[in-house]
């Protein structure tokens, strides 16, 4: 095992590196958009993101430009207060995924590249990082990993209670374009190798793993970033031990390590219930 | 309504304010001036516009005519909601919640001197919630919660309280220390305390003038008029400074 992981760190280090960075901080910013109950702009996002590289591509610019342009606008336009209106703010996050994913295919339809180009071009493959990638990747999520850990406790304080905050003299409109603009960049930056899916599985699926397993937001954040980093070295593995498409298995694994949290928070209630029932006794 | 004759003590000021949801307006051109160091119950039925009113004062909705000044944007008030706000999903402790009113004082990510952390402390045992500080928020009965909601208001050391029916969750006994305390603040440190009540049995606990608040008008009133049954408590005196307006 140790053997087939040392190649992958010998020959694939940008892969590693990249995953590692994308899915700690995305498992971060993940946790608020479960706990703000917005799990759907991860996937709205990510497929905006797809929709912008194909734009970009048509556009003969770097993909990362036209995915952050037309993330960053989306991110704008949902920063709207829909929940005021009659329209929830989920309908215009489907709306949103329908069109990009839609949109993103008849971009390239006529390209010129066949099927298995364009998902490659529009959903990426971790394994494939190139050196530029992971500059880039890099240069946007350091910090951002630095303003969310800076900056919890009004982000923390603004999800958390809103109107609360705005009376506490929180600016809350400031601090949640913030955090989706934050959200925006690193979607835009990650989805030309982590693409959608793998996107979207450390936004959701190791946070998820994290709130079953602990009730304390320092440790919420800490079992997230782990969770998301294991579930990534576990796919790498997986995926060049078995010759597997590498997000795909990178995902899967993420749902591995969250069914085995389920297991022991399951199994960690029994006990309790238990512990409870001879003490009462 | 006219506006009432200037106080230059007032630490709120209401000129004749409208505040509408949509088309609908349910506060109609209500004026007051309320003194620094005033104990002032707004009472009123559900669907009167106390909780407008209130919010309106906080600065969370916009009056669509008139003008209200208040001191918030320098020392923020303490305020306690009507309802729960927290999602239950938030993984965050009793200690946290009282924390959050201390933000003012600490900034966007300074951790507080040992002396704020004792503050938070000191405010969560006044509660009787000093053993559930490192509670999940989420795992407190209702009038624990609101407990906790109501210390986070009194950690702030804030001039002002703005509190929206904030014993609706508690047993009498809780009710009763609750209202003590905000009396004690109001008299001992001449705190301002405006309070949302619709339950007579709150208003018998309180001071003798209250705000009443009927179809989105206001009218300031004795509680012995309003409610004749009222008995003349001690126990319920507060700062007798003159809250002016009406309508």
């Amino acid at each position: 095992m140790w053997e087939n992981m040392q190649t992958i760190f010998e020959m694939f280090p940008e892969a590693v590196i990249a995953g590692a960075v994308i899915g700690a901080i995305c498992a971060m910013l993940g946790v608020f958009v479960i706990l703000k109950r917005v799990v759907f702009i991860g996937i709205a996002l990510s497929e905006v993101a797809a929709c912008g590289i194909a734009a970009a591509i048509m556009c003969h610019i770097h993909p990362f430009l036209g995915a952050a342009a037309l993330t960053l606008a989306t991110v704008i336009v949902l920063s709207y207060p829909f929940e005021s209106n009659r329209l929830p703010r989920d309908a215009v996050l489907g709306i949103i995924f329908v069109l990009a994913s839609a949109a993103s295919i008849l971009l390239v339809a006529n390209s010129g590249f066949g099927l298995q180009d364009v998902k490659a071009l529009l959903y990426g493959d971790l394994i494939l990082t190139s050196d530029t990638d992971l500059t880039l990747i890099l240069a946007i999520f350091i910090p951002v990993g630095v303003y969310l850990l800076s900056f919890l406790r009004p982000t923390l304080y603004t999800f958390l209670d809103r109107e609360a905050a705005r009376v506490l003299g929180l600016r809350v409109v400031l601090w949640e374009l913030l955090y989706f603009f934050a959200l925006g960049l690193t979607v835009s930056a990650a989805s030309k190798v982590a693409g959608a899916l793998l996107v979207f599985c450390y936004l959701v699926v190791a946070p998820s793993t994290a709130l079953l397993l602990c009730r304390k937001l320092w440790g919420v954040l800490v079992i997230s970033v782990v969770a998301a980093v294991a579930a990534t070295m576990g796919g790498l593995y997986v995926s060049f031990s078995r010759d597997l498409p590498t997000n795909q298995t990178i995902a899967a694994t993420a749902c591995v390590v969250l069914a085995a949290a389920v297991v022991v928070s399951a199994a960690c209630r029994v006990l309790l219930l238990a512990m409870h029932v001879v003490e009462k006794r | 309504m006219t506006p009432t004759t200037s106080n230059k003590d007032a630490i709120i000021t209401c000129r004749n304010v409208s505040i509408a949801y949509g088309r609908q307006e349910v506060i109609h051109d209500v004026s007051l001036e309320i003194p620094r160091g005033s104990f002032l119950p707004f009472v009123g039925p559900n669907g009167a516009g106390k909780t407008t009113l209130l919010r309106a004062i906080l600065g969370l909705i916009r009056p669509r005519r008139g003008e209200i000044i208040t001191p918030f944007g320098t020392s923020p008030p303490g305020y306690v909601p009507q309802h729960r706000t927290i999602d239950p999903l938030y993984p965050v402790s009793v200690r946290q919640i009282a924390a959050m009113g201390l933000y003012p004082k600490l900034g966007w990510w300074r951790r507080g001197p040992k002396k704020l952390r004792l503050t938070v402390q000191k405010a969560l045992e006044e509660f009787g919630l000093g053993d559930h500080a490192n509670k999940i928020f989420s795992e407190l009965s209702g009038g624990m919660k609101q407990k906790a909601m109501l210390a986070r208001a009194f950690v702030s050391g804030a001039d002002v309280f703005i509190m929206d029916e904030p014993t609706s969750q508690l047993d009498e006994k809780s009710e009763k220390e609750v209202f003590a305390h905000l009396l004690r603040l109001n008299r001992d440190e001449g705190k301002t305390v405006l309070m949302a009540v619709h339950g007579m049995h709150e208003v018998l606990e309180l001071p003798a003038r209250i705000c009443l608040v009927e179809h989105g008008r206001v009218r300031l009133a004795e509680t012995s008029d309003v409610f004749p049954a009222r008995p003349a408590s001690p126990g319920n005196t507060a700062n007798d400074n003159s809250v002016k307006g009406g309508r």
